[in-house]
């Protein structure tokens, strides 16, 4: 008898029939078992930053022993703000809890995805919270300019502040030998003899990579010469003669005595710089200086030391707290904002403190044994001011634009002046076209 | 031995089973592709007519957004710097993999694994690739810094500087598409027949000759293909920068895919960026056009 090898429409759909069982029993197979819950489930979207290894070291475990189940997702800096804002607006649910940048509040609040957390139960009024921290939370800002579409709607609390950072600074005692340099001058001239006497190579270092990092780094330099971004009705004015002569110091004596390279620096270098003891001085966030004290992560350990920002006319530091916003969507809403609460408690504020973190309650300051020497320095820092970026849903493309001019103005060693009036005009241009005025 | 009645229902069924098992057979086929390409496709054009404010749609405005493009003079910027990068580095690749390709060609000791080893690169995930090009080009702990400094010379600027970033993208592109370049090269070499080639040599013709008038004439169909494959391709460039350089220093190496991207997804101009991408479609999709166009003339003449 002989057998036919010819495609039969039988032979066709068993075959089909039989792919399709053997893949959906691959499948079934391959994918891992839902583990039990563990608690009560809350999914934390952050992105990856230093500031928040003592959340993660100290404070989860915690929160497991209150009976949450915490699955902290981290993504990089650069795609969290758009992976965050499709889940949100597509209702995707990926996410109970995003750790947000605070100047991406007003992004959310305008497109109104975050969760009412003051209806929540939230207090937004106790006096606990670290004002200008909390401030931040609300949409629309309960002060200075809103954006058109906002100007007549209630305040609602969106967020909660989360780790309080803000910009300090960070010096070799050991070139800075009087403390913290007060002026940007003092910066430059002590920076010079710690690089003549061989124990750094540049008197300062910072980021320079065109969008949020350079303008991030620019921003204290900016406040400290007195400028002012916006006036009361959206038009830039961070091209006065305030702003131009902070952008010309920081594009021509800054990048003279910083790395040739520092047009590229991102966070990481400018980390690298400080922790390997290149630099003698640096505006940072609390991640590197976490490390500061660490022999395993700084080759000059016990040569750090923290201070107030160096002020020109004022020593204002750029504020840039992580913040917390619970998504409509979320999968566990409750659950989130219960953590919140247990979270922003004076208690757990002041175990963070001591885990290392910069708190949001100003109560957790005062703890006897703060886990970092920064702590006090950045309550210093609040108290001799510190701000916020502008709070509009479109400074994600006001940034972009400033940064791409300031990264421009670096890279020739001048022109600071002209590229805040160039960024100017394109800042109006685009706020124009979306309906600011 | 069957009743009439029962031959007739078993005759129907499998006549009608016959007509409808083709489209049984493509319905999944065709509801997946309806699914993931065709609607996506029609939102998209239909989102290109509208005006979006915090990421949802506000009013219709018809071709606004694509009139809005030419004025736009970042969107300018970013398709002359994303024209000039395919330009020059499809132009290198397809020197290069030519090239290697008729030196592959040859039969000697080792070739298999010279072929082999040469198409590496295309086989790395172009975001690996990247990361370890910026090990390679960053200025404070690179290895072409390092390289320098061990000869005695200073710190070498490749990401800091808009030209050598540039140059430095197209050298990426180059290690990494060559490969492909040469692949399709070397499969187009090795299918074309040997009777020509063999004539020719017994005519006393030599080496340049015979690549000038029957090598590459006879290859330029599939020089073509390759050409016009590769720069479809790179003009949808993107992690390679996203990685690399996110399209500085300042606009140096911001290819439209990076300024599409933050408009849509960070800066939330839905409508405007898919005006954008529409319109960079139609480019690429006229350019492949004219390319097989161009190329029907040669065969012809």
């Amino acid at each position: 008898m002989m057998h036919s090898s010819r495609l039969t429409r039988r032979s066709v759909i068993k075959g089909g029939l039989g792919l399709a069982l053997a893949t959906t029993a691959l499948t079934t197979l391959g994918l891992p078992m839902p583990a039990k819950a563990a608690g009560k489930k809350v999914i934390i979207g952050a992105f990856a930053d230093g500031g928040l290894t003592p959340f993660k070291e100290k404070i989860i475990p915690l929160a497991k022993e209150q009976g949450f189940d915490i699955q902290f997702l981290e993504d990089e800096y650069g795609v969290t703000l758009e992976k965050w804002f499709a889940d949100a607006q597509s209702g995707a649910g990926q996410y109970d809890l995003y750790l947000l940048d605070d100047p991406w509040v007003p992004q959310f609040g305008a497109a109104n995805v975050l969760e009412d957390l003051g209806a929540g139960g939230i207090d937004g009024s106790d006096k606990d919270w670290i004002g200008p921290m909390i401030d931040m939370g609300y949409w629309p800002p309960q002060q200075g300019p809103r954006v058109k579409g906002f100007e007549n709607a209630k305040p609602t609390l969106i967020c909660v502040p989360f780790v309080g950072d803000l910009q300090t600074l960070t010096y070799r005692n050991d070139v800075f030998t009087g403390g913290a340099p007060k002026t940007w001058d003092e910066v430059i001239a002590k920076g010079k003899e710690g690089v003549a006497a061989g124990k750094i190579k540049y008197p300062v270092v910072f980021r320079g990579v065109s969008g949020n990092p350079i303008v991030t780094s620019w921003y204290p330099v900016f406040l400290s010469f007195g400028g002012s971004f916006f006036d009361d009705k959206w038009n830039p004015i961070f091209n006065s003669a305030e702003g131009k002569a902070s952008a010309d110091f920081f594009v021509g004596t800054m990048k003279q005595n910083a790395p040739s390279g520092v047009v590229e620096f991102d966070s990481d270098q400018e980390g690298a710089a400080i922790l390997g003891g290149e630099a003698g001085a640096i505006i940072q966030y609390s991640g590197n200086a976490l490390k500061a004290d660490d022999p395993a992560q700084t080759k000059v350990a016990g040569k750090l030391d923290f201070g107030v920002v160096p002020k020109q006319e004022k020593a204002i530091a750029q504020m840039g707290i992580f913040i917390a916003g619970v998504p409509k969507s979320a999968p566990n809403k409750a659950n989130s904002i219960e953590f919140l609460k247990w979270y922003v408690s004076a208690e757990t504020q002041a175990k963070l403190s001591e885990a290392g973190s910069i708190p949001v309650k100003r109560s957790a300051f005062g703890v006897a044994k703060p886990g970092n020497r920064l702590i006090p320095v950045a309550l210093q820092q609040l108290d001799a001011g510190a701000l916020p970026r502008p709070r509009t849903p479109d400074w994600a493309k006001v940034e972009e634009l400033l940064g791409i001019e300031l990264n421009k103005a670096l890279q020739a060693g001048s022109g600071g002046g002209a590229a805040l009036d160039t960024a100017a005009k394109q800042v109006k241009d685009y706020l124009t076209t979306v309906g600011y005025y | 031995m069957q009743t009439g009645t029962q031959a007739r229902k078993y005759r129907l069924q499998g006549a009608g089973l016959d007509l409808a098992l083709p489209y049984l057979m493509l319905a999944p086929g065709l509801m997946v592709v309806l699914g993931v390409l065709v609607y996506p496709l029609w939102d998209g054009l239909r989102a290109s007519t509208r005006a979006y404010r915090y990421g949802s749609p506000i009013s219709n405005v018809g071709f606004q957004n694509y009139v809005q493009l030419w004025s736009d003079a970042q969107f300018l910027n970013s398709l002359w710097v994303t024209v000039k990068f395919v330009a020059l580095s499809v132009s290198i690749e397809a020197v290069l993999g030519f090239a290697l390709a008729l030196f592959c060609l040859h039969e000697f000791r080792g070739i298999r694994l010279l072929r082999t080893v040469l198409i590496i690169p295309m086989v790395i995930t172009p975001v690996v690739v990247a990361i370890l090009f910026r090990l390679i080009y960053a200025s404070d702990a690179g290895m072409l810094t390092a390289l320098s400094e061990a000869m005695g010379g200073g710190g070498v600027q490749i990401l800091g500087n808009p030209l050598n970033a540039f140059i430095g993208l197209v050298v990426l592109d180059v290690w990494e598409w060559t490969p492909l370049m040469f692949l399709i090269l070397l499969a187009g070499l090795q299918s074309l027949p040997h009777e020509p080639f063999e004539a020719a040599r017994v005519d006393g013709a030599g080496s340049w000759r015979v690549f000038a008038d029957l090598t590459f004439p006879m290859m330029r169909p599939v020089l073509a293909v390759a050409i016009v494959l590769r720069t479809i391709d790179a003009f949808g460039t993107f992690d390679q920068v996203f990685v690399l350089t996110r399209g500085g220093p300042g606009e140096a190496t911001r290819l439209i895919s990076i300024y599409g991207y933050d408009t849509a997804f960070k800066f939330q101009q839905t409508g405007y960026a898919a005006a954008l991408f529409v319109t960079i479609g139609l480019v690429v999709l006229a350019l492949a056009f004219s390319a097989i166009r161009l190329l029907r003339r040669v065969d012809a003449s």
